[in-house]
């Protein structure tokens, strides 16, 4: 089969396996849950095989045209697509499988499988995409199916206020990504990213505003600040949802555009996105340690390490000495895009891990109330702790080697942002040690935990082959194990910085032993928090902080919007609906009253009208007027 | 001659209708429209229009006036009105007409048609049948069936109009 | 002086006067009636005289037809006269005045 045939076939199984369970399986729940697996297998086979098979190509059908204007679709099927297919399609594949046994007893499975068809078609088609307007397209798709997915317990108030949340809040991103994709059109003529680079190159003029109009969309899909305050809300959906979704792939989409548009980029918006990137890392960092809800906890961690791939994209190109001479890396995308990968095997791993816990516990979700599920759970509690110790950088694991690398890139660029990130990374290992021990170790805290037990195999299969790949993920090309990737990715991993000297390897073993140290000393598993009885002004300042952007949103809405509105409102109805539409229709009713009094009901004042009629006629023919 | 002639036959039409409008009873309004119409013919006469002429009696005072007068004895109205026009309608009807009166004059004025008076006799076609026929039969062919359809109509119409509508309620 | 078209027509004008003036003031529907006809022959009048001037024959024909429709209309104006009669028993216009408002 043709590549770009097999790409095609890629991207419209899980189309047809939605069409199929909205149409004919609403009721059968098994069979789309089934249907919607098998699906998703086809995908990552495909996606494997298109991968490692050595495909790359281009291929784009046009649309529709107007005038000058061609809108086409195409496929760009490059290392870095392939990549992202293949994290997209492996990731997938293993949720769809703890779906089975996650939401068996669920009575709305057929919805959720669905949905989840729906959103692996859209973001294949987001990863495949060739030009801007396409992408776009999936884009808004992708922000469909999650607000369809986090609304899955559709019943419950918060559920349904938590996708209106996220939709909204995507939304604002999108209107800055809109015009970021209408500015380029008008600017450089073209959105194809094929052929970008070639008018970049032959000279045009770049412009700042354009790549910052794009990160926007990327703020917003990848809840960079201010717009991340829909993510931690997004935790009320399923967590097979929070794992595919919010943790591995569609917040992933932002970055991924970045690197897409890596060729519009400036040293200006470069900077404002490495900020960006890294004040977000430093202030969900900060919010997860007061987090009592085990989702919430990785919601915040998730927040955090995309602040890092973010900030890792603008830490941008590298410019090293090396003997003597100058070496220009465009690193940026590379660290992002490991750092990327990485996070997509050990966060799902933890999410799925997380869902296991709550499936075991009977839908408990709070931490305080878990406990000595080490002996209970024993498969979770082991690969739950390969993916905290991953996140955390332990040497060899693969978050190790792409913390490594953005780490590196921060120190040669720029050393307040090295220290903020570093600062992070301990945060990081603290927060996550708190929550492995809160939940695993001591004694267990309520009933639910005590009837706690493993989830079926469809459940713990999924565990087990991404605590595999949080392991073995970090071994590209460039650090001389070459036997996982096989030279798949070449394009994409050329681009890690390598860190020279052990400096780093100690420093990230500090920055374990510190934040696990603390966190060990600090918190105890028991029924409260370790931080709230021992420093309890840190506790409040830390919740303060996680409320403030929410209640800065709602103030603005209340005082300003609504004033804004009311004064839209109230103008409407004077003009529009006072002066115009009713004045109009009340001009036609005086003709109507005029034209009334004509009816007298007497033949003789109907001729004096007509006489009148004929002098004006006469008077108009004779020329007086 | 025929001058006199002329100011005769004018004198008794615009002298009739005058009688027409004026007269409170109908049927002597009827009659005095007899005469005006007799006075017309004589006019046509004048102009040398023969055949309009006695058509203008055999239709006109002959069938329409007839009809009328058969009319308004069947409809046997009491003894006619007693004051056929109050003050006000009257100053006010005669403003109407003085006001139609110039804005005739004006018009005809403006197409030239009050200016020439020339020679009567000198265009004297002789409108006589022949070319009443030729005209009719050749430039004027389908005014001519349009009209034969009309009567048919009209025929048609009367006879709707003259039976009895049973099942009407009244309109007032 | 000569009797020329100024003369007929301006027999023509005042007759078409005097019987728009009829229309006006008189309040019993055949008489109104009556004064249109007498509206139509002024009309007649008018066109036979300039057909006479014209030296044309156009003028007379029309005549012709104008006298068929007002035969026609006549027939047709005075059964509607007498329907309204046996509906209303009057003939008076004032009383005729069911459109008022």
């Amino acid at each position: 089969m043709e590549s770009s045939q097999l790409a095609l076939l890629t991207l419209l199984v899980p189309l047809a396996s939605a069409a199929v369970i909205a149409l004919f399986l609403r009721r059968a729940g098994v069979v789309a849950s089934y249907l919607s697996t098998a699906a998703a297998a086809v995908v990552a086979v495909t996606a494997l095989m298109l991968a490692f098979g050595g495909h790359r190509f281009d291929a784009s059908a046009e649309w529709f045209t107007f005038g000058d204007f061609t809108l086409s679709l195409g496929f760009k099927f490059d290392d870095l697509a392939a990549l992202m297919l293949t994290i997209v399609g492996v990731v997938g594949f293993c949720v769809h499988l703890f779906s089975l046994g996650y939401m068996h007893d669920d009575q709305d499975k057929a919805r959720f499988f669905g949905g989840l068809s729906v959103f692996m078609f859209s973001m294949i088609g987001i990863v495949l995409a060739d030009n801007l307007f396409m992408m776009f397209i999936f884009w808004e798709l992708v922000g469909f199916s999650s607000y369809l997915l986090i609304n899955h317990y559709c019943l419950k108030a918060s559920a349904a206020d938590a996708a209106k949340k996220a939709f909204i809040v995507n939304r604002v991103g999108d209107f800055g990504f809109l015009i970021g994709i209408l500015m380029c059109y008008w600017h450089y003529g073209t959105v194809d990213l094929n052929q970008l680079p070639d008018v970049i190159a032959g000279g045009a003029m770049m412009s700042i505003a354009i790549p910052l109009l794009l990160f926007c969309g990327a703020m917003g899909k990848s809840a960079q600040m201010p717009l991340h305050v829909w993510l931690p809300d997004a935790m009320e959906g399923p967590t097979p949802v929070s794992a595919l979704i919010h943790a591995a792939t569609m917040v992933a989409a932002g970055i991924y555009m970045l690197c897409r548009i890596e060729v519009l980029m400036v040293a200006d918006a470069l900077n404002v996105i490495m900020w960006v990137g890294t004040i977000t890392a430093v202030y969900a960092a900060l919010c997860a340690i007061v987090q009592s809800d085990i989702k919430k906890v990785l919601a915040y961690s998730t927040l955090s390490q995309l602040g890092y791939m973010v900030a890792a994209f603008g830490l941008g190109s590298l410019v090293v000495e090396h003997d003597g001479n100058e070496v220009l890396i465009a690193a940026g995308v590379g660290a992002a895009m490991f750092h990327l990968t990485t996070h997509a095997f050990f966060k799902a791993l933890l999410f799925l891990g997380s869902g296991s816990v709550i499936h075991g516990c009977h839908h408990e979700q709070n931490i305080f109330k878990m406990g000595g599920l080490l002996k209970k759970m024993p498969v979770t509690a082991i690969t739950m702790l390969v993916g905290v110790l991953a996140i955390s950088g332990l040497p060899f694991l693969s978050g190790f080697y792409s913390k490594d690398s953005i780490l590196h890139l921060a120190q040669e660029k720029n050393t307040i942002v090295f220290g903020l990130l570093v600062f992070t990374a301990v945060v990081t290992s603290f927060y996550m040690v708190r929550m492995w021990r809160i939940t695993f170790m001591g004694e267990t805290q309520s009933d639910t935990a005590a009837k706690a037990h493993e989830g079926g195999l469809s459940m713990t299969l999924p565990l087990v082959v991404l605590a595999i790949l949080s392991i073995v993920g970090g071994y590209t090309d460039s650090y001389g194990h070459g036997l996982i990737y096989s030279g798949a990715f070449a394009d994409v991993w050329s681009q890690i910085p390598h860190a020279h000297g052990v400096g780093v390897f100690i420093m990230s073993i500090a920055i374990l032993v510190v934040g696990a140290g603390l966190a060990f000393a600090l918190y105890k598993p028991g029924p409260s928090d370790g931080l709230a009885t021992k420093m309890p002004a840190a506790f409040i300042g830390l919740t303060a902080l996680k409320d403030s952007f929410d209640k800065g949103y709602n103030y603005y809405v209340a005082k300003v919007q609504d004033r804004f509105a009311m004064l839209l409102n109230f103008l409407e109805q004077i003009l529009l609906a006072g002066l115009i539409i009713r004045g109009l229709a009340g001009i036609v009713g005086l003709f109507g009253l005029g034209a009334r009094a004509l009816h007298v009901g007497s033949l003789h004042a109907y001729v004096y009208w007509f006489l009148l009629g004929a002098v004006l006629l006469w008077a108009f023919a004779g020329g007086l007027f | 001659m025929a001058d006199i002639l002329f100011y005769i036959f004018a004198a008794m039409t615009i002298g009739s209708s005058v009688a027409v409008v004026i007269n409170p009873n109908a049927v002597n309004s009827a009659l005095a429209f007899l005469v005006g119409l007799l006075g017309v013919s004589g006019l046509f006469v004048l102009l040398d229009s023969f055949l309009l002429a006695v058509l203008m009696i055999l239709v006109y005072a002959g069938a329409v006036v007839a009809l009328f007068l058969f009319i308004i004895m069947l409809l046997d109205m009491q003894g006619g009105e007693r004051k056929p026009f109050s003050r006000p309608t009257a100053v006010a009807g005669f403003i109407g007409a003085a006001l139609l009166a110039v804005c005739a004059t004006s018009l005809l004025k403006g197409l030239g048609g009050l200016e020439s008076a020339e020679a009567v006799s000198a265009i004297g076609v002789g409108a006589n049948l022949k070319h009443y026929a030729d005209q009719l039969f050749t430039t004027y062919l389908l005014p001519v069936q349009v009209v034969g359809f009309l009567l048919l109509i009209a025929m048609l119409g009367v006879i709707v109009l003259s039976k009895k509508f049973e099942g009407l309620e009244d309109i007032k | 002086m000569t009797v020329g078209l100024t003369e007929y027509l301006t027999v023509a004008v005042v007759l078409f006067v005097i019987g728009f003036v009829g229309v006006l003031i008189r309040k019993n529907t055949l008489v109104i009636y009556m004064c249109l006809e007498l509206m139509l022959v002024a009309s007649t009048i008018a066109f036979v005289a300039f057909s006479r001037f014209n030296g044309t024959m156009d003028g007379n024909v029309f005549v012709f037809f104008i006298l068929t429709v007002a035969a026609a209309e006549v027939a047709v104006g005075l059964a509607i006269i007498v329907a309204l009669f046996r509906r209303r028993q009057t003939v008076q216009v004032e009383e005729l005045n069911a459109l008022k408002n």
